[in-house]
């Protein structure tokens, strides 16, 4: 007698190539594009960074990081920016006093790092590069008081966060 | 089936870690005052400077020798994407020409914006596929005392076939 739910010898097959398909596919290009940079950073919400064709992968989380609204020096909020700039109070011959006071801090923590890892009892110690990551509509003014701000807490080498083109 | 749960696990692990977006760095120098003497008197040294001055609309290349005859010339691009192909040309025979130096000077105007900076110096500094293949001998000072250092010398040779310029100061950046 025929039963509503059909034949108990029907059998229910899923056809599981067109998946294996599909997964062997993403799993390709997910191990071809794998990045293998020595330091994974995800870009600050509300930050676009300029493209570029370098090749030179990040290897350090940002010390700066200059958003459309706000300047934060590790992590920590240091000002507010308005129209694209620092507010009045915070300059100081071109640069930012409370950047400047920051990275001072820093540099300092630096060279004593780098003078206690070095052999040499007379080396004065090294501040290291800096590392920025700032929005790519921002003007060049900007970027050149946060770097005066750091020449004067004597850091002179900069990297410069870009977004890698994709070939 | 196994196979396919080690496929979700894969796929799983692989998405998670996965990076859409790639970041990258543009190293930049910028001027320091010093009050201790270089080591060798600059005065007897006729250097070749290069300097890339950019403006929001245009961008000009100049080179002269730091010494007598100064031997002086400007050459001017407009600042579009047509303009950074021809400076990246002439930039790329100014290296070829002048092996000696590995430094630009690099000013800008207060306007420009980031990401028109950055496509200067993408245009100055870093080599494309096109000109992959020229090799540019080691600059004078590219070493810097470490003559002796193999492993200096490799660094210095490494970072040659990436850059046409590694060393890019950014004048503009003193003190009022």
């Amino acid at each position: 007698m025929a039963s509503a739910g059909g034949s108990s010898k029907d059998q229910l097959s899923l056809n599981l190539n067109p998946m294996l398909d599909i997964f062997s596919i993403l799993i390709t290009f997910l191990l071809m594009s794998f990045s293998s940079d020595p330091v994974s950073h995800d870009v600050e919400a509300g930050i676009e960074l300029p493209q570029s064709n370098t090749i030179i992968a990040l290897d350090e989380i940002p010390t700066i990081v200059v958003s459309k609204t706000e300047l934060r020096v590790n992590d920590r909020l240091i000002s507010t920016l308005e129209a694209g700039d620092v507010p009045v109070k915070d300059q100081s011959q071109g640069a930012i006093f409370p950047v400047y006071e920051e990275l001072k801090k820093l540099a300092e923590a630096n060279k004593r790092v780098s003078k206690a890892k070095s052999d040499d009892p007379t080396a004065k110690g090294s501040t290291g590069a800096l590392t920025m990551e700032m929005d790519k509509t921002h003007r060049f003014k900007l970027m050149k008081r946060v770097m005066l701000s750091a020449q004067q807490a004597e850091f002179v080498q900069f990297k410069l966060m870009v977004q890698k083109e994709l070939n | 089936m196994p196979f396919i749960d080690i496929f979700s696990m894969l796929n799983t692990f692989l998405l998670f870690t996965a990076v859409f977006l790639s970041v990258g760095i543009l190293e930049v120098q910028i001027p320091f005052l010093s009050s201790t003497p270089p080591p060798e008197d600059p005065k007897d040294a006729r250097e070749f400077k290069v300097t890339v001055d950019v403006a929001k609309d245009k961008i000009e290349l100049a080179t002269s020798y730091s010494m007598p005859p100064t031997q002086e010339q400007k050459f001017e691009f407009p600042n579009t994407k047509e303009g950074l192909d021809q400076l990246h040309t002439k930039v790329i025979q100014i290296r070829k020409d002048t092996p000696d130096t590995d430094k630009l000077n690099l000013f800008s105007e207060d306007d420009v914006l980031w990401e028109s900076l950055s496509a200067v110096m993408d245009s100055v500094m870093l080599r494309t596929e096109k000109d992959k293949d020229i090799v540019f001998p080691l600059a004078k000072d590219a070493l810097e005392g470490k003559e002796k250092d193999p492993k200096a010398r490799e660094k210095a040779e490494n970072l040659a076939k990436v850059y046409v310029y590694p060393k890019v100061i950014m004048g503009s950046v003193m003190l009022k």
